[in-house]
């Protein structure tokens, strides 16, 4: 480790603009909290963290919700917080973060996955459960726009093995 | 945006293409593995792990169509791609090992040690990045077939581990551990060595200890069958061989010092370099060929290092010995042997003439043997309470059955409270107080082993009485301190009588302070006289053995004290105990003395002076009518009173004290003192009491077995006659120690007197 540790940390998106942020703010990211304990501060000190797999607009949202996040508890190596699982309650400001357009949503689950940053992948989760929630199939098929293409016999069967799931 | 790698990388795969994802991620892969100290650049890094991760979120998932058949056969939901790249990466470290084995044949002992480690560092650094770059398959494809049950499947880094053990381990761990013995050894012959080399190999083999039902644990086992087993092995072998050539080649002592050494130094290697784990099982094993397989040459030194006081030898004997199983009791056997034929030795040397023996001589001899092992005990057996009670044991046995106590057993009881005696009795040399109660406390010392305690109550309550009488006690704080040192030993009943006792003079001392005051009013001129009342039941006194008229001047002080008293107490009943009278007279009448002498008189020899106030000549006849003493009594007083010339026998009257005799006054009597002291006591005099003494003991103890055995019935009220004897015993013994015999005896005499009855079944029963 470097005399005096490292404070700031700049990433470049897909695109190869640059944003500059915290360390502690990256570091809610597994992937870049492992890259800095592997290849050490010197590394991150003169070049930037390429984040080859996520476009600027999204890396900056992923960064917004890391900076409003940077003092919540680490994320422990591999805990399953029971907890956070199985709720589905979204604080507010995530809530209200998370009140983008479906395509932003989706960038937003995939890059949270793609950087390890559990919390953000759970409350992305947890959004697009929520608009599942209370739905019938016709209406999760036309709120994600997704074509049907299941048979019929498909269909029924599908129902059949999932009935003990159905809210009677 | 296009990510430059490393020279010579591939460039980016195809995100669904496993060859080409493999060939890209093998050649990071293997830089990591070879050439890590070169390092990695961040495009390389997130190269490998967006690799991992655009692989494993490929098309084929997202395009996977439910099939009937998947949906029958689990409740997997979602495919998740990886098994191929963990198979590939598994592969790969199969073939890296492979090549590691072969590489590690050229190497041997500490060359080869050197490898192992070398190659062991440089592999788990390697783990622990592509265990970071795979972590997307870790957190997906591995978590998933982990949580499904399935056993052979690891996350990236326990990967490694397993394939380290599988691969590498099984074929190179003997010729490592190897080495490892081989250095051990070395150190052990007193080289130095890269200790820190044992340490990484340890290290390693733990690590190796994969819990087979959860990944994220380690057991020991690898450790203990690679590491521990063959260890504790070469460390026997090693120490057996050293320990019978040095035991061949030198004394025990020596060897004793060696094994010490030795012990302590397997104690060190493991704080040094070993896992902690192993300290137990080596120090049980070192245990085994240091100390348990020599303990029979050890013990049989034992000996001779207590014959010559070697205490420090003694002291490592016994650390050695005390951490094998049931190492010390032959040690103890042979102490507690030892001590008793020391504390023996020591009475028979000073036993030569038993009756003449000085109470102080016999109870220092005693106190020597006792201290001199106690101290033995505490510095060499640290103390430790069997140790402790082997030398209670000898103690016990030397102080009760010896030379002295070969008339009985009521001599070491006997000797003990005499020397209390001189010790509380006034005298000459004024002990230190500190000191006298440091010698109390040795007293007690010995005390506690004897058995008959009852005998040395009843020695010595004789002799408190005869302290008290004769006020030469030495101090009140000294004989308090004393008895409630007894009490403290004994118990409350044991003491009564003598508080009694010392109560009793307390009362006196008031009551004769009344007494003047009630003459003064009286206005009569009495005697300088002062009166001791002692409860007939505390006191170990009887009543004179003979008639006694006193002298009138005497008779009438005693008569007013006597109304004086029974007016204050009505209806008790007042015994004079003339014979431990005493008083002085002045002898006005003798020649050629600047000043009169002052003789200290008992009552009896007063009596017969105040006869020569009359006329200068009494016979003997005369002497006994008026004295109305019998010649018991008489004779004796008589022959003290002409040896020290205060008195002549006439002439013609025979050179015996007797009838016919006729004495009269020398009044050309001569001393350098001006106080005589013509009261002393006949040698004859305490012998007899001595034989009296014990002659009592035996009635004594009948009673008090009696009383113990109404006691026992009392509570119990049905007992079996065996049951009834052993609880007797058990209550009797903290006084002496009964013979059944005697217990027996007691019974049918309480049978007799029908306090109890027997029933069937060789019952016995209580009888209100």
């Amino acid at each position: 480790m470097a005399a005096s540790e490292v404070q700031k940390v700049t990433l470049t998106s897909n695109e190869g603009s640059t944003i500059e942020v915290d360390r502690v703010v990256a570091e809610r990211s597994m992937l870049i909290k492992n890259l800095i304990e592997d290849l050490g501060d010197d590394a991150i000190a003169s070049s930037p963290i390429p984040i080859p797999n996520v476009n600027d607009p999204v890396l900056r949202k992923v960064v917004e919700w890391c900076e409003h996040h940077r003092n919540d508890a680490a994320q422990s190596a591999d805990d399953d917080n029971d907890n956070r699982k199985k709720t589905t309650d979204i604080d507010e400001w995530d809530q209200k973060f998370m009140q983008v357009d479906q395509e932003m949503l989706f960038e937003i689950i995939l890059a949270a996955n793609y950087l390890d940053i559990k919390a953000l992948l759970d409350v992305g989760c947890k959004t697009v459960a929520n608009m599942i929630k209370g739905k019938s199939p016709e209406e999760i098929r036309k709120t994600f726009n997704i074509t049907n293409d299941f048979t019929p016999e498909e269909e029924e069967q599908i129902r059949r093995e999932n009935e003990w799931a159905e809210d009677r | 945006m296009p990510i430059a790698g490393l020279p010579g990388m591939p460039p980016q795969p195809t995100r669904d293409d496993i060859d080409t994802t493999w060939s890209y991620l093998q050649h990071g892969v293997t830089r990591i593995m070879m050439n890590l100290q070169e390092g990695i650049d961040l495009q390389t890094y997130m190269g490998i792990y967006t690799a991992v991760h655009n692989f494993c979120t490929s098309q084929k998932a997202a395009s996977f169509t439910l099939t009937p058949q998947v949906i029958g056969a689990s409740q997997r939901g979602a495919h998740l791609l990886g098994e191929d790249l963990y198979k590939k990466l598994s592969e790969y470290l199969c073939e890296h090992l492979k090549a590691l084995v072969a590489e590690s044949k050229a190497h041997a002992d500490e060359a080869l040690l050197a490898f192992y480690i070398r190659e062991w560092q440089r592999y788990t650094d390697a783990a622990k990045y592509i265990h970071h770059l795979f972590r997307y398959l870790n957190r997906h494809w591995v978590r998933r077939e982990i949580d499904e049950g399935k056993k052979d499947v690891y996350d990236v880094y326990t990967l490694h581990l397993v394939q380290w053990r599988d691969v590498l381990f099984a074929q190179v761990s003997a010729k490592v551990m190897d080495a490892v013995l081989k250095l051990v050894e070395k150190q052990r012959n007193g080289e130095t060595i890269e200790h820190n080399q044992i340490k990484q190999v340890v290290d390693s083999f733990v690590s190796l200890g994969l819990d087979a039902g959860d990944s994220t644990k380690t057991t020991l086992e690898v450790y203990r069958f690679h590491f521990e087993r063959p260890f504790l092995e070469a460390t026997k072998v090693f120490y057996e061989n050293e320990s019978k050539q040095f035991v061949a080649e030198n004394s025990v002592v020596e060897y004793m010092k060696k094994a010490e050494a030795r012990l302590n130094e397997e104690e060190e290697r493991v704080k040094l370099y070993l896992h902690p784990d192993i300290a137990i099982p080596l120090k049980k094993a070192c245990n085994q060929v240091l100390i348990a397989d020599h303990s029979t040459i050890l013990r049989d030194e034992f000996q001779v290092l207590l014959d010559n006081d070697r205490e420090e030898d003694m002291a490592r004997m016994y650390s050695l010995l005390s951490r094998i199983p049931d190492g010390l009791d032959p040690l103890r056997t042979k102490f507690e042997t030892h001590v008793r034929n020391a504390g023996l030795t020591a009475v028979a040397k000073v036993a030569s003439d038993a009756d003449k023996l000085e109470p102080k001589v016999y109870v220092d001899a005693l106190l020597e043997i006792h201290t001199q092992y106690q101290g033995l005990v505490k510095r060499a057996f640290k103390d430790e309470p069997e140790f402790t009670r082997s030398l209670d044991n000898a103690c016990r046995e030397f102080v009760n059955r010896n030379d002295v106590c070969k008339s009985g057993s009521n001599k070491s009881p006997e000797l003990l409270a005499k020397y209390t005696d001189v010790l509380l009795r006034k005298s000459s040399t004024g002990t230190e107080d500190a000191e006298l109660e440091g010698t109390l406390i040795q007293i007690m010392t010995v005390f506690k082993y004897i058995e008959d305690k009852d005998v040395f109550q009843k020695f010595y309550s004789r002799m408190l009485a005869r302290r008290l009488v004769h006020s030469n006690s030495s101090s009140d704080d000294a004989e308090t301190s004393m008895i409630s040192k007894l009490k403290e030993a004994c118990g409350f009943e044991y003491t009564n009588k003598l508080q009694r006792m010392f109560q009793d003079m307390q009362i006196s001392k008031d009551l004769n302070a009344g007494f003047r005051e009630h003459v003064q009013a009286l206005g009569t001129k009495g005697l300088d006289s002062a009166y001791s009342i002692l409860g007939t039941g505390f006191w170990p006194l009887t009543a004179p053995g003979t008639n006694f008229n006193p002298p009138e001047e005497v008779a009438a002080d005693c008569e007013r004290f006597s109304r004086f008293y029974k007016n204050k107490h009505e209806g008790r009943k007042l015994t004079w105990l003339w014979q431990l009278c005493k008083g002085e007279v002045k002898a006005n009448y003798v020649k050629n003395a600047k000043m009169p002498y002052t003789f200290q008189v008992s009552i009896y020899q007063m009596a017969i002076l105040l006869l020569f106030n009359e006329k200068d000549k009494n016979t003997y006849d005369e002497i006994a009518s008026t004295t109305q003493l019998n010649s018991e009594a008489l004779d004796p007083s008589l022959g003290i009173l002409l040896k020290a010339k205060v008195l002549n026998l006439d002439p013609g009257s025979g050179p015996k004290v007797g009838p016919g005799a006729s004495f009269s006054l020398n009044y050309d009597f001569k001393n350098k003192k001006y106080r005589v002291n013509l009261n002393v006591g006949m040698k004859s005099e305490t012998k007899q009491e001595e034989a009296e003494t014990n002659k009592t003991i035996e009635e004594d103890r009948k009673l008090l077995l009696q009383s113990a055995i109404v006691r026992i019935m009392k509570a119990r009220k049905r007992m079996k006659h065996q049951q009834l004897v052993s609880e007797t015993i058990n209550q009797i013994r903290a006084r002496f120690v009964p013979k059944v015999s005697d217990i027996k005896k007691c019974i049918e005499i309480l049978l007799d007197k029908e306090y109890l009855e027997r029933l069937e079944d060789d019952d016995i029963g209580y009888l209100a």
